[in-house]
């Protein structure tokens, strides 16, 4: 009877062990390597006792305690192997085979069917029936094994429910279901997402949503984390469903967004089947959202990836050798002038990659003519943005304030994993305000939804920051619109709490005059002494910033007007040179001068024109053909194929690790870019791995120290440089509160990778992104005469454009929404318009 | 603030007046069981008939007082009478009553049952006391003393009647004091598993925790059981008074009724005494000066069965699925939002504020030792004179069945105590007595209050099966012992009844009934065997003709029966032809009957004439044969 060191005595089955307390009989007897049969019982859920497979004897007790869910005692004498646990054992599982199709569990010509599962049938005979897709990673298939159970003594009864297909992601069979549990808890417990439950009673005892509604209608995230713990095939990812069991796992961070998740990547086949939320105690804690767990399965291994470089040719795309296509690059780009080159990158692209791309457009090609496509998605607000990228705190740090205030921030599909957050520390106590036009999943949780009228949030903001000063001047209600809100009360809960966060989403990031929005929001960040955690778009936006792929900016976000810093940079790069010019960025290509070659590095470029230069070189993992035409293709190795690493919005350096080698030829971005170089004799070009380019990061840039294990600690973004901005037209304010007109917003699409929308490559994500479609409030289509799928003519002041309709309950009245591919909208956002039904 | 004494003052002279009257007081018994047999009619016209004759009289609706197979009941007091009880009262009746006893002074005796006369009032009307009736007369009336005298929904009358006294006694002695008494007065737990009361309070009361919850179960969801309804809508105060003192003793400061929604009146009424209560002061900050708070809320369940187990009910308050989960932690530590809870059965709280009032001593006169008290039960079934009864316990199953309940209609075969997770006890089992232990040992259990009486008309294995396929329907679905075992079992009945069975069956069944019982999750799952197992052990033989000879003793499964006329024995009256509702019978008077299997849907009744009535010959006969009942 030893208490030293809070641990205690159990005997299990005769022999004693020193154990922790508060644990269960299952967690001591799994901590010492003794195997208690169990279904329902999962390391991150909550005890739940239904499958009754973990009984056990204990002395002292009057019946069969589940070991799940009995708290270990000091002295306890458990067994878990007698004759009677066993027998009983046998008898439960052979009711749950008398459920569950068993032909997987228990054929009798398993063992031959296997063995000649490779013969060739002259005749058709089954072999090797495979009518699961969990065979050979089932739970329920090891227990029936460990059991040695042979034969069902009971009826077998056929649930005989269809196989619910209909919504995106994942099948559910609820034929194979066991009633376990976990995913409702997993939902319930973990998620708070609270989709999930059990319907009706008895024999009839079902999972799904309450009355009957799809997960689509039922507030589901698609987060997918139920799948992850079902133990049986009910719950089944649509994408890898007949792909069998992973052969090797790959730790990497997802690059589908700022918050930076960390992956383990399946593997089969030298094949990336899927990707599951890796338990880190950082980022997510072991939370993926849709994008993370679904997506990128699909992305990476979509069939038109680009497999070889192909040169135009005539009109028409040629294959050709990885020579061939060097020897055409450097040709022309040696006979470009430094002025009449164009380079774009992606933020989406690692960091090792970025910082030869911006060393090749201004070592090898001696321009400062690099962008990204995130200038774009800022717009104006981008050194605001910055401001507040500077005062960002983690995530972690976040949730544990008393009040947070979410800014166009919307967790349903992208970023649920900051959701969950924001749900647990509801539950811990905090309150929740949030601000957003649209209706959207903080609302349900928010204590004040501030439902501004786009447009008016600048204002609302200012008026907020008066009141919270103590000098309100005008009248704060003005726009109170859908009088659900009070901004008096709501800077009451501000002021009054001693700690404050402010989330960002990118509801507002293209609207006009964003830049006062997000100066509003600074300075309200400053009054309250609040931590932001502007939580960017794009996965490496942090990243771009710092390896300097900006006309502004060097590697490690200094000023390229920063004399000294030029020079070392020069040194660095064996140039000499002092000054950079910033004479160009993403927004002139369509109107200076054509230039000679743009290179494009994971981009498209903006706009509609199909010929932004009079040669491109484009160098992606899609191709991009509907959008514009490429003169020479170089295939890219997709972020799963490649190493690097990624800097999410809190500021971690993240490690992204080669999980399957690349499709074809393609190639990671900096070979190409250095083979480029090399090819034109230009030196500093000569790496042989991501941790050299990494190696010479670290000189600029200490926190680049290890490759290996980068440094993970969150480090808000401190940078010299800031971007040049055009300031676009000012805002129309939205704050009319006349019905009879209406306005339109637009956005740049915002889930996308490389430039790529993840609508076009992952079927799924159609239905619940809804891009170049106008979204419209069911009154306002009610009155227009509109219904969904009608296309629709919208006219502003300065064009004309047709868009289809859907209609949404989540617009407020006398608004309309639309989510452009980048480059596609002109004029103010939000700006007043007409709409028109088009007859067909 | 009045205080509680003065506004008992008040009530008592009420009281006495209504007592001592000046004008005739009748008497309606219009709980739910009242009202099913049309106690809603007879009070209209009992209201019209009064205006007819321009009478003055008082009508108080009062609860169940018991014998429901006497009702409708009305109870007519009359200034110079004592108060008197008719049973069976029809509208026409009611008329011919108040206005005979009313206006012509003639008690209409004959019609009576029983007087109510208290000591030194005229007793020599010819009539029995109503108590001393042979379904009265064994019977000791604790818990439903009120029933059937007071108005429900009248504080007075509870406070008149010594109400809301235990709960100031409770206060004076302190909460310890009354776990003590409770202990002493050896007071178990009323809902069926016996589990001393006092001992769950210690455990609560001895949990730190600021905040505390007392529950009172009025999940009563057993086929066949309506003693806690009948409670509540006879006395609603009396329960409330006992939460009020249960919380007190285990210092929580929220209490919560769970009540089945379906339980209409009892909500009602429930809803106006805590009205009550409240402008009483009973309710609220500090009551009565103790210092003690308590506020309570009646929760309105769905009505399934498995929220009357506690952790489900928890769950079901909190707003959850009603399903169970694992023990420990009990309640008693970690309950109801995770703080410490008691659950109580409604006849348990409806005990204490008599242990409270009157002393554990005097508690213990009733009963035996290591059982004592009363216990009520709701007698039902092929019983004689079936109602809501309150007995010592010890008191023999012999003397509930024929002393009170006056037999079964035909030959006694079996009592199920206890409801679907109760057993079938046969015959042998009569004599044994009425305690915690006994019947567990008999394979039983006390259970809730029901008690079903069958005669040689109910076949065991259709017995099981309706119960089987009861719990089966109410299984929550969490662990697989219940959901999917109760359901096999039901597959095995269901073949048994069917004539499909094996001889494996009988074995298998078993096997599934132990599985079920020792795997199971929450009472539920490990008590919804017990019809089975009680049955297969005392019925074997029925069983086995079942499953061998395809033989339905009792003619009940249809399957297995099919029904001759001896043409030798046929007088040919054809009684049976009148009966028969599918005209399967044919012949020509005096002469032997033919009856076509084809159209016979074997509902008994050609048996039953032929059998009984003196006039037919007693020629019909059943008969098994899987085949023959098939074709």
């Amino acid at each position: 009877m030893s208490r030293k060191n809070g641990k205690i005595t159990i005997t299990i089955d005769n022999k004693s062990y020193k154990v922790r307390k508060n644990l269960t009989i299952l967690q001591a007897a799994e901590q010492n390597n003794i195997y208690i049969p169990t279904l329902c019982a999962h390391k991150e859920l909550s005890p739940h006792g239904g499958c009754r497979m973990c009984i056990v004897e204990v002395d002292g007790f009057r019946n069969f305690p589940t070991a799940c869910t009995t708290p270990i005692e000091d002295g306890m004498i458990v067994r878990t192997h007698t004759t009677q646990v066993n027998t009983i054992r046998q008898e439960i599982i052979q009711l749950f085979m008398s459920e569950h199709p068993s032909s997987c569990l228990i054929c009798d010509e398993k063992v031959e069917c296997a063995e000649y599962l490779t013969t060739i049938h002259k005749a058709g005979v089954t072999t090797g029936c495979r009518y699961c897709a969990n065979n050979g990673q089932c739970e329920l298939q090891d227990v029936v094994e460990y059991l040695d159970v042979k034969e069902i003594n009971y009826p077998i009864f056929y649930r005989n429910q269809r196989v619910e297909k209909e919504d995106p992601f994942y099948d559910r069979d609820y034929n194979l279901c066991i009633l376990c549990g976990r995913c409702i808890r997993m939902c319930q417990e973990v998620r708070l997402a609270n989709v999930l439950a059990f319907k009706f009673r008895g024999r009839n005892t079902i999972i799904g949503p309450a009355y009957d509604k799809t997960h689509l209608n039922s507030g589901c995230e698609f987060c997918g984390a139920c799948v992850s713990v079902c133990p049986t095939g009910t719950l089944f990812e649509k994408a890898r469903k007949w792909d069998g069991k992973p052969e090797r796992e790959q730790i990497s961070t997802c690059s589908f967004c700022g918050v930076g998740c960390q992956l383990r990547l399946l593997i089969k086949e030298d094949r990336v089947i899927g990707s599951l939320p890796l338990d880190d105690i950082l980022v997510n804690h072991g939370q993926l959202c849709v994008k993370g767990r679904f997506c990128i399965t699909e992305i990476v291994n979509g069939y038109k990836r680009l497999k070889a470089p192909y040169k135009l040719y005539r009109a028409t795309n040629v294959i050709i050798s990885w020579d061939e296509a060097i020897d055409i690059a450097v040709e022309k780009l040696q006979n470009c002038a430094p002025e009449k080159f164009g380079m774009l990158v992606s933020p989406n692209c690692t960091n090792e990659d970025l910082y030869v791309a911006q060393k090749f457009a201004r070592v090898a090609m001696n321009s400062n003519h690099i962008d990204s496509s995130a200038r774009l998605f800022y717009g104006e607000g981008i050194n605001a943005y910055l401001n507040l990228l500077e005062r960002a705190v983690s995530l972690s740090e976040a949730r544990k304030a008393d009040v947070i205030l979410c800014i166009g921030l919307d967790t349903r599909y992208g970023r649920s994993v900051v959701g969950v957050e924001l749900r647990w520390a509801l539950k811990d106590g905090a309150k929740i305000i949030t601000m957003n036009p649209r209706d959207h999943s903080i609302a349900l949780l928010a204590e004040h939804w501030i439902r501004s009228r786009p447009g008016t949030e600048t204002e609302i903001l200012k008026q907020l920051n008066e009141i919270i000063a103590g000098k309100p001047n005008g009248k704060p209600t003005k726009y109170n619109d859908q009088k659900i809100w009070d901004l008096k009360s709501v800077a009451e809960s501000l002021k009054h709490a001693s700690k404050v966060a402010i989330l960002i989403g990118s509801e507002f990031m293209q609207y006009s005059g964003s830049a006062d929005l997000l100066l509003e929001i600074e300075k309200l960040a400053i009054r309250l002494n609040a931590g932001v955690l502007p939580l960017p778009a794009q996965n490496n936006f942090f990243g771009s910033i710092l390896m300097g792929t900006y006309p502004e900016f060097l590697p490690g976000g200094f000023s390229s007007r920063n004399k000294e810093k030029t020079n070392d940079f020069s040194k660095l790069a064996g140039r000499n040179r002092s000054s950079f010019k910033w004479d160009w960025n993403i927004v002139a290509i369509n109107s200076r001068d054509k230039l000679e070659v743009l290179y494009l590095m994971g981009e498209i470029p903006p706009g509609s024109t199909k010929n932004p230069a009079e040669f491109i070189i484009s160098q992606n993992i899609y191709p991009s053909d509907d959008q514009f035409q490429a003169d020479l293709v170089f295939p890219a190795a997709a972020f799963t194929e490649s190493e690097g690493t990624f800097i999410n919005g809190e500021g971690r350096i993240q490690k992204v690790n080669q999980a399957v080698n690349p499709p074809g030829k393609a190639l990671p971005d900096w070979q190409i870019l250095c083979k480029i170089a090399q090819r034109m004799g230009i030196a500093g070009f000569e790496f042989k791995s991501a941790a050299e380019i990494h190696a010479e990061i670290a000189k600029i840039i200490p926190q680049f120290s290890s490759f290996k294990k980068p440094g993970r600690e969150a480090r808000p973004l401190a940078v010299e440089g800031r971007f040049l901005i055009d300031k676009q037209q000012k805002s129309i304010p939205g704050a009319s509160n006349r019905r009879d007109q209406l306005f339109l917003t637009t956005s740049l699409v915002e889930h996308s990778h490389r430039s790529i929308p993840l609508t076009s490559w992952v079927k799924g994500t159609t239905k619940i992104f809804s891009e170049g479609v106008l979204e419209i409030s069911p009154q306002d289509a009610k009155k227009a005469r509109i219904e969904d799928g009608d296309t629709v003519e919208v006219s502003s002041l300065n064009d004309k454009t047709e868009w289809p309709v859907k209609i949404t309950p989540e617009l407020s009245q006398g608004f309309l929404h639309v989510t452009v591919p980048q480059g596609n909208y002109s004029g103010p956002n939000p700006q007043k318009v007409r709409i028109r039904k088009k007859n067909v | 603030m009045i205080s509680l004494l003065q506004r008992k003052e008040k009530a008592l002279r009420q009281w006495e007046s209504l007592i001592h009257n000046k004008i005739p007081v009748i008497y309606v018994g219009s709980a739910t069981c009242g009202k099913a047999a049309g106690v809603m009619k007879l009070i209209d016209v009992i209201r019209d008939t009064l205006k007819l004759n321009e009478l003055k009289a008082k009508i108080i609706e009062v609860g169940c007082i018991g014998p429901c197979y006497m009702e409708p009941l009305m109870d007519i007091k009359k200034p110079g009478y004592p108060r008197i009880c008719y049973a069976g009262v029809t509208p026409e009746k009611a008329r011919m009553i108040i206005e005979g006893f009313l206006i012509e002074d003639d008690p209409l005796l004959h019609l009576a049952v029983g007087h109510f006369a208290t000591n030194g009032q005229n007793e020599s009307l010819g009539i029995p006391h109503f108590f001393d009736l042979p379904m009265m007369k064994s019977q000791t009336r604790l818990v439903l003393r009120n029933c059937g005298f007071i108005d429900p929904e009248n504080i007075d009358h509870y406070l008149a009647n010594d109400g809301y006294q235990g709960l100031l006694k409770a206060f004076d002695v302190g909460h310890d004091e009354v776990i003590k008494q409770v202990k002493e007065a050896g007071l178990r737990g009323r809902g069926g598993a016996g589990f001393p009361t006092y001992k769950k309070w210690e455990i609560c009361r001895n949990t730190s925790g600021k905040e505390k919850f007392m529950i009172c179960n009025v999940s009563e969801g057993d086929p066949g059981a309506f003693m806690n309804r009948a409670l509540i809508e006879g006395d609603p105060h009396c329960v409330l008074e006992g939460l009020l003192i249960a919380a007190y003793a285990i210092g929580a400061d929220h209490g919560y009724i769970y009540i089945n929604t379906d339980y209409v009146l009892a909500i009602q009424r429930l809803k106006i005494a805590v009205k009550q209560m409240q402008e009483y002061g009973l309710l609220g900050k500090n009551i009565q000066n103790s210092g003690f708070d308590f506020e309570v809320i009646i929760k309105e369940g769905a009505g399934a069965f498995v929220c009357g187990e506690e952790t489900a009910q928890i769950a079901c308050i909190e707003g959850k699925r009603g399903m169970p989960r694992s023990r420990p932690p009990f309640p008693a530590i970690s309950g109801l939002f995770g703080k410490p809870t008691i659950i109580n059965n409604v006849e348990t709280l409806g005990t204490l504020p008599n242990i409270l009032r009157e002393g554990a001593e005097w508690y213990k006169h009733f009963g035996v030792e290591g059982n004592y008290g009363t216990k009520t039960f709701s007698l039902v079934g092929s019983i004689r004179r079936g109602g809501l009864i309150e007995v010592q316990l010890g008191i023999k199953l012999k003397q509930i069945v024929y002393d009170i309940g006056g037999g079964p209609w035909k030959a006694f075969k079996a009592v199920q105590t206890g409801g679907p997770s109760g057993g079938c006890l046969s015959e042998e089992f009569l004599d044994i007595p009425v305690e915690y232990e006994s019947m567990q040992n008999a394979g039983s259990i006390m259970g809730s209050g029901g008690m079903i009486v069958m005669d040689e008309d109910t076949c065991v294995v259709d017995l099981a099966l309706y119960f089987l396929d009861f719990t089966q329907k109410e299984s929550c679905g969490k662990c697989s012992p219940c959901r999917v075992g109760t359901w096999q079992m039901v597959n095995i009945l269901e073949r048994i009844v069917k004539g499909d069975s094996e001889p494996d069956d009988l074995a298998q069944l078993q096997i599934l009934a132990e599985t079920c019982a020792k795997a199971s999750l929450c009472g539920l799952g490990q008590t919804a065997p017990n019809p089975v197992l009680t049955t297969l052990r005392y019925f074997r033989s029925e069983y086995l003709a079942h499953v061998k000879e395809k033989y339905c003793k009792s003619a009940v499964c249809k399957e297995l029966v099919y029904y001759e006329i001896i043409p030798d024995k046929c007088n040919g009256c054809k009684l049976c032809i009148d009966v028969c509702p599918t005209d399967a019978i044919s012949g020509i008077k005096s002469e032997p009957h033919t009856i076509d299997l084809f159209r016979c849907i074997k509902c008994k009744a050609c048996y039953e004439v032929c059998r009984y009535n003196p006039l037919a010959g007693n020629a019909i006969e059943f008969k098994s044969s899987k085949k023959m009942a098939v074709a």
